[in-house]
């Protein structure tokens, strides 16, 4: 593959800085009949997260007797990407996914308020253009938060990775092709718990160690977004007559 | 104060018992979205489940009525099932009941007692968490929509909700405002007004 040019005159290709987001906005509880959704718009990328549940453990011997089970599907839409996606549904990835965004939750969730049901979360990928797991947790746990079940954090994703030898933060599509490093990352931002680490390529140490902090600053900016967009129905109910 | 907090967030520094809370390292964190008032130190949610204890009131519908018992459905996380060994009440599918908790079995089956077949009528689906701003303080503000609508409304702590009779509109419409509008203070005098404005 022949190597792009990823960083011209000390900037990206979408001219952001080395640090900087893509432009987030989340709204909350777009979907009526789930228990809690959320949509985001995270640079290109357009995702729509919805939580039902919980509810009786469908097919019944997933069910576990002492605690809920978290079910996740991933699934990226036939038009979402500007590459082929044929059938819809579940690939390779998209298992792949469904099940790092579990584990996620699963560490989360206060799961031994409701044995022997199944929170089930879905995430939908409308358009994408590179980081969706991170954008789909995010906006998973804004979901989650509106549906009402007890969680003991808000966890947030972002991804960083490395061109040449520079970390660069939240790769979209092209930086995640054809860089030399890609590492999303989920945090429960209250105590910095890691509940998600993947990485594609290498990175040092000090990169490493770069990259952490990197997602860490943003992170911030991140948990704000996500409980500004929770707050923003309850707000404009009392501005009503604030006036 | 009251805020709005959000799960994960910190309410206080020392651990307290409140109710949707836990402590971690010596400090107090929300696990749901409410308002939060830190002179009493309550925290009420504004999005929350429903979690079924002995003696509540629900609305169900049943689902499959058999010879000795029925499955309810209550729009719940678990399945309602009523015994007719103990209560006399005919019963056939699809009928809206009312039927009060008795309890929650190992099995994962809410057991109901005194069941009531409410005839007729409409139901509605409302967030359970905003069930106890319905029925507010002594239930005055349901008996405020009920009087002056002229409708008989039966609350479910399941956040299903019966009406019928009168002007099931009017009734309906409050209710979804009492809903929206939940934890903003002043509830009762706004829905006085609005009732009192569309009666005319």
């Amino acid at each position: 593959m022949e190597k792009l040019e990823l960083l011209i005159n000390g900037k990206r290709l979408d001219g952001r800085a080395m640090d900087e987001l893509r432009k987030i906005s989340i709204t909350a509880s777009p979907i009526r009949n789930a228990t809690g959704s959320a949509y985001i718009e995270w640079g290109n990328n357009k995702i729509l997260a919805a939580v039902y549940g919980p509810r009786e453990a469908l097919p019944r011997h997933t069910a576990d007797p002492d605690r809920a089970v978290v079910k996740c599907r991933y699934t990226m839409a036939p038009f979402s990407s500007l590459e082929e996606h044929g059938r819809p549904g579940m690939n390779r990835r998209a298992i792949e996914i469904s099940k790092v965004t579990k584990e996620v939750f699963e560490n989360v969730i206060l799961l031994d308020l409701f044995p022997g049901t199944s929170i089930d979360i879905f995430v939908e990928v409308l358009q994408s253009d590179g980081g969706t797991r991170a954008a789909g947790i995010t906006c998973a746990s804004v979901a989650l938060a509106a549906s009402g079940i007890p969680m003991r954090d808000m966890p947030y994703a972002v991804s960083a990775g490395k061109v040449g030898e520079t970390v660069i933060l939240d790769l979209n599509k092209i930086e995640d092709n054809y860089s030399d490093a890609d590492m999303p990352m989920a945090i429960n931002p209250r105590n910095k718990e890691v509940t998600l680490l993947q990485m594609d390529g290498e990175l040092t140490k000090d990169h490493f160690k770069q990259a952490v902090e990197m997602i860490l600053k943003s992170g911030e900016a991140i948990t704000k977004l996500q409980k500004e967009a929770l707050r923003l129905p309850y707000e404009k109910a009392q501005e009503r007559y604030n006036r | 104060m009251k805020k709005l907090v959000t799960p994960g967030e910190v309410l206080s520094d020392k651990p307290l018992r409140i109710d949707n809370s836990l402590v971690e390292e010596g400090k107090t964190i929300s696990t749901i979205m409410g308002m939060y008032d830190d002179q009493t130190s309550s925290l009420i949610p504004i999005e929350g489940l429903w979690y079924p204890r002995p003696g509540e009131k629900v609305i169900g519908v049943i689902e499959e009525a058999r010879l000795n018992t029925c499955n309810v459905a209550l729009n719940a996380p678990y399945k309602g099932i009523i015994i007719l060994k103990f209560s006399e009440v005919n019963m056939v599918n699809n009928d809206i009941i009312e039927a009060t908790v008795k309890e929650l079995d190992k099995t994962g089956t809410i057991v109901l007692s005194r069941p009531k077949v409410l005839y007729g009528g409409k139901i509605m689906a409302v967030k359970p968490s905003k069930v106890p701003r319905i029925l507010g303080k002594e239930n005055t503000m349901i008996t405020q929509v009920s009087q002056s609508t002229k409708a008989s409304i039966s609350v479910g702590m399941n956040g299903l909700v019966w009406v019928k009779g009168g002007d099931v509109d009017l009734a309906t419409k409050a209710i979804n405002q009492i809903v929206e509008e939940a934890h903003v203070s002043g509830l009762t005098d706004r829905i006085a007004a609005m009732l009192k404005s569309k009666q005319q």
